[in-house]
């Protein structure tokens, strides 16, 4: 059973070309493009990772995250923050919110690959 | 007056969403019987955590002086304890195969 | 889904953020989640570009983004200037996107000017770079510069890690990094080490207390193996030693671990990385250098950030707003399925009138109640399915902020935009063909309509000119007005101007009204007429004739002093309409039903009326036309006939049918090429029966009988 990967970003290009590469590498993908669309998601179905942007409308990544992490079935869900160099006041933020892996965009598709295997088993 | 064996099984997941529950499980049987089997084959999933756990566990047995016997490991147990290279520590019988990850 | 499609997105994508960009831009206020999404847009197409390698595109944006960032945090305030710029910018990143689209290269231009852009983008990021990147943290290397002992002879690395005791918690597993390291070169061997794990009744099971020693072969750089363990960096205690390492580098470790020094020297040993002898040495070493060699100098480890507010975190929360909620409930559907959706339900019109029409043949009352019903549905699918491709016209309309903008600063005029009825809708293909008629207007309105400021200020007006554009809703009709408060037409000019150029006569009677609608006429509007501000010599006939071809109509009020408004009557679709069929001998036309206001008997032997033209309908004057002599066809007609009375933007007029037939809803085919240009034609439907229906086009029918009427005026009119 392949493991299930959430995207959350606010850039659908960003999303499917995120998506194209985990699905090539085996994973199911979950995406949603903001924060509160990933939360009504999270419905405690198995997911491995959350990839998630900071900066988004209606629900930013950091409030996701915070809220996400209090959610039973998601406690110990790794999760990776997608950010700008400039942003280390957020990183600050996210560390608080339970984000501990960090990807700097913009990125290739193949760097996001390698981060998502330092974090989920195969 | 305790019991010459004690066996049980762990199913399903071997993580740390389970370890704080298999912990207290795994006090109760150890306090049951001389000799602990716990048999592996019906874990579906498992993490650091788990296998940590039974390190804990298998310090733990003998401290008391009790045997602790792991049996039918599952695949995701083998993979673990294989990659860690802590068959030997347990001692048990392990069907290794080649990791297919 | 392949990465051309992903492609795709992106382009699409990113010109939907430029446009978001540049209408907050428009619209800059101070507000942070105004000042945000602007950032977002330009961010987000950074990290879009970067997933595909676009260097150019990453390159431009990410200075455009440096400079928003630091409008984002107070430290730039935004002048004209600087809106000025960031407008030009994202222009640039328009066209840099729009290459990639074509699949084609920069050319030194676009190269020359990208590189103005980001020069002059930089000069606001100069004056405040400096403090910005010292709170990373500098991370250390392992140096060992203490000549000593000599080297190790393996040829491995070796990987000594004690986990932060979060990283369980963290939802970091050590065995995922292990299996990365292990595709990076061969894991030779592992020593768990297990003995920092408390008693089980003490031990929480979320707690990592494990660590590793990993003798590792590898061609890898040090950089990607310390790569390995970015996540787990912070709280976690983690040395790489390169191989044939000094042998100091291994007692460093062995000094700075919590295990016993014995203990993790047999560890080492185990693993492979030192032999006995080496081990020997090393732990004698150690006695003379511990006190040279302090501990944890070549550790990598750092200290775990606190989080400053929490609190910040729930503050932005708030603060973003919910007017993007129904963007997040709505989905993206290629245009060209809707379109195939609509043709569908067209068929399906069809098909439903045939199998409507054999009931009624057939006359089987159950059969008829079932074709009723579902004429009913079909009816209903229709208008969802139009309704799908209604969009709003606000953001057609805003589009026209930035042609406002530019203009403004091209003609040296203060201007500002209105509008008002953004929210109303129309179909999206009306929609892409009124944006070029709609901007020629909003450029002839800035450029003649509204006055200089001077004038403006002699003649008691606000130095500030004002254009509007409004939409609404009028029966059936989508009506867009753009307004300006300038001068007002020249009426005597224009007639002047009609009058030469032979468009009327120098004695026509006419009302102002009228003749302001000249303007609109083939041969009125020349090179200075139009200025060069349009640059393409476009008339206001052409902004006609593009308006008539969707169906619609136009028409200019304008008073002196007060301004000037061009009011444009739209179909809200043009695919699908609910049709009156008429007949006329044997031929079938359908006339738009909203435009067909009543039918009224015609009896042919009244011959007088034959002549004129002209009926008097309840005391008003009527033009009428035989659709028979219209259209040129043979025969007498049946002795009752029926006048159709069309109303058109106001406008009324008659249409003589032989017979009537009924509602139907018909989907409008466009014609072929070589009768496109019949007038009174807009198109063809195919009826239920399988006959070819001609779709009228009413507004140019109203039109020309109108026209007929100015130019007979004062003919007979006939009472019947």
């Amino acid at each position: 059973m392949s493991k299930t990967i959430m995207i959350v970003d606010d850039s659908a290009t960003l999303r499917q070309v995120v998506s194209i590469a985990l699905k090539g590498a085996g994973y199911d993908v979950l995406e949603a493009g903001d924060g509160r669309q990933a939360l009504a998601l999270l419905d405690g179905r198995k997911i491995s990772l959350i990839i998630s942007d900071v900066n988004m409308p209606n629900m930013d990544g950091l409030t996701f995250v915070s809220e996400a992490k209090k959610l039973a079935a998601y406690r110990f869900t790794p999760i990776i923050m997608l950010t700008t160099e400039a942003g280390a006041d957020k990183k600050a933020q996210g560390q608080a919110a339970g984000a501990k892996a960090w990807v700097v965009k913009p990125f290739q598709p193949q760097q996001m690959l390698a981060a998502v295997a330092k974090l989920v088993m195969p | 007056m305790t019991a010459k064996v004690a066996r049980h099984a762990i199913e399903g997941e071997l993580t740390i969403y389970t370890a704080a529950a298999l912990r207290q499980q795994l006090l109760e049987w150890l306090a049951e019987a001389e000799r602990l089997e716990i048999d592996l084959s019906r874990v579906s999933e498992a993490d650091t955590a788990g296998i940590q756990l039974l390190v804990a566990a298998k310090h733990e047995a003998g401290r008391r002086n009790r045997e602790l016997l792991l049996t039918g490991h599952a695949r995701p147990v083998v993979d673990l304890m294989d990659l860690f290279d802590l068959g030997s520590f347990f001692g048990d019988q392990m069907v290794i195969v080649s990791r297919t990850l | 889904m392949s990465m051309e499609d992903a492609l795709l997105t992106f382009v699409s994508e990113s010109r939907e953020l430029l446009e978001q960009m540049e209408d907050a831009l428009l619209h800059f206020s101070a507000d942070p989640e105004q000042i945000n999404s602007i950032f977002r847009a330009a961010h987000t197409i950074k990290g879009s570009a970067g997933l595909f390698g676009l260097d150019d595109v990453v390159a431009f944006t990410h200075v455009a983004e440096s400079v928003l960032d630091r409008v984002r945090s107070g430290e730039l305030e935004v002048g004209n200037e600087m809106i000025t710029l960031l407008l030009a910018s994202g222009d640039h990143i328009g066209r840099l996107v729009s290459l990639v689209e074509s699949g084609s290269q920069a050319d030194d231009d676009l190269k020359a000017d990208g590189q103005m852009l980001v020069d002059q983008l930089k000069a606001y990021l100069s004056g405040s770079v400096a403090a910005v990147k010292a709170t990373v943290p500098v991370e250390q290397e392992v140096v060992l510069e203490k000549a000593s002992t000599g080297d190790a002879l393996t040829d491995n690395w070796h990987i000594s890690i004690r986990f932060n005791e979060d990283v369980l918690r963290n939802g970091m597993d050590p065995a995922a990094f292990l299996l990365y390291l292990s595709g990076m070169g061969e894991i030779i061997s592992v020593a768990a080490l297990t003995d920092r794990v408390p008693a089980l009744a003490d031990m929480d099971p979320e707690t990592c207390y494990l660590g590793f020693e990993i003798n590792f072969a590898s061609t890898a750089s040090k950089a990607d193996i310390d790569a390995t363990f970015d996540f787990i960096r912070e709280g976690s205690r983690i040395s790489i030693i390169p191989p044939r390492s000094q042998i100091d580098a291994y007692i460093s470790i062995i000094n700075s671990l919590p295990e016993e020094d014995l203990k993790l020297g047999e560890i080492l040993v185990r693993c492979g990385t030192l032999t006995e002898s080496e081990l020997k040495s090393a732990l004698t070493e150690q006695l003379d250098t511990e006190s040279v060699q302090p501990i944890g100098e070549m550790l990598v480890e750092h200290n775990q950030v606190h989080a400053p507010v929490v609190e910040a975190a729930l503050a932005r929360q708030k603060q973003v707003k919910d007017n993007k909620a129904a963007q997040a409930s709505s989905i993206r559907v290629d245009s060209a399925r809707l379109d195939h959706l609509i043709s569908l339900v067209g068929e399906l019109i069809i098909v439903g009138s045939s199998a409507s029409l054999i009931a009624s043949r057939i006359g089987e009352s159950d059969l008829l109640e079932v074709t009723s019903n579902m004429s009913r549905m079909v009816e209903e699918v229709r208008d969802s399915a139009m309704s799908l491709r209604m969009v709003q016209i606000g953001a057609t309309f805003n589009r026209f902020q930035r042609v406002v903008h530019d203009v403004s600063q091209e003609l040296g005029k203060d201007i500002r935009l209105e509008i008002h009825g953004g929210e109303t809708e129309l179909d999206k293909t009306v929609v892409e063909k009124i944006t070029d008629p709609l901007t020629h207007l909003v450029r002839n309105a800035m450029d003649h309509g509204i006055e200089p400021a001077d004038v403006r200020l002699a003649r008691g007006k606000p130095a500030q000119g004002c254009l509007r554009l409004n939409a609404w809703h009028d029966s059936g009709s989508i009506m867009l007005e753009v307004a300006d408060d300038g001068g007002g037409l020249n009426t005597a000019r224009i007639r002047a101007k009609a009058v030469e150029r032979g468009l009327i006569s120098a004695d026509a009677e006419l009302s102002d009204h009228d003749i302001h609608q000249l303007i609109f006429e083939a041969g009125f509007s020349t090179a200075d007429a139009v200025s060069n501000l349009s640059g393409r010599g476009v008339g206001m006939d052409v902004v006609r004739s593009n308006i008539t071809a969707l169906r619609g109509s136009v028409e200019l009020l304008s008073q002196p002093g007060e301004g000037t408004t061009v009011r444009v009557r739209l179909p809200l679709t043009l695919a699908i309409i609910d049709g009156f069929q008429v007949g006329v001998g044997q031929e079938r036309y359908v006339i738009p039903l909203e435009m067909v206001e009543e039918c009224i008997e015609f009896n042919r032997n009244q011959s007088r009326i034959d002549e004129s033209g002209f009926i008097d309908l309840r005391g008003e004057v009527l033009p009428f036309v035989r659709l028979r002599q219209l259209f040129e066809q043979e025969g007498q007609g049946p002795a009752r006939q029926n006048i159709v009375v069309l109303n058109f933007a106001g406008k009324r007029a008659g249409v003589v049918v032989d017979s009537l037939h009924g509602e139907l809803q018909t989907v409008i085919r466009p014609l072929g090429k070589m009768f496109r240009s019949l007038p009174g034609i807009s198109g063809f439907t195919i009826l239920g029966t399988g006959n070819v229906a001609l779709v009228m086009d009413v507004a140019s029918l109203v039109d020309m009988m109108s026209r007929r009427d100015q130019q007979v005026a004062g003919g007979a009119v006939v009472v019947i």
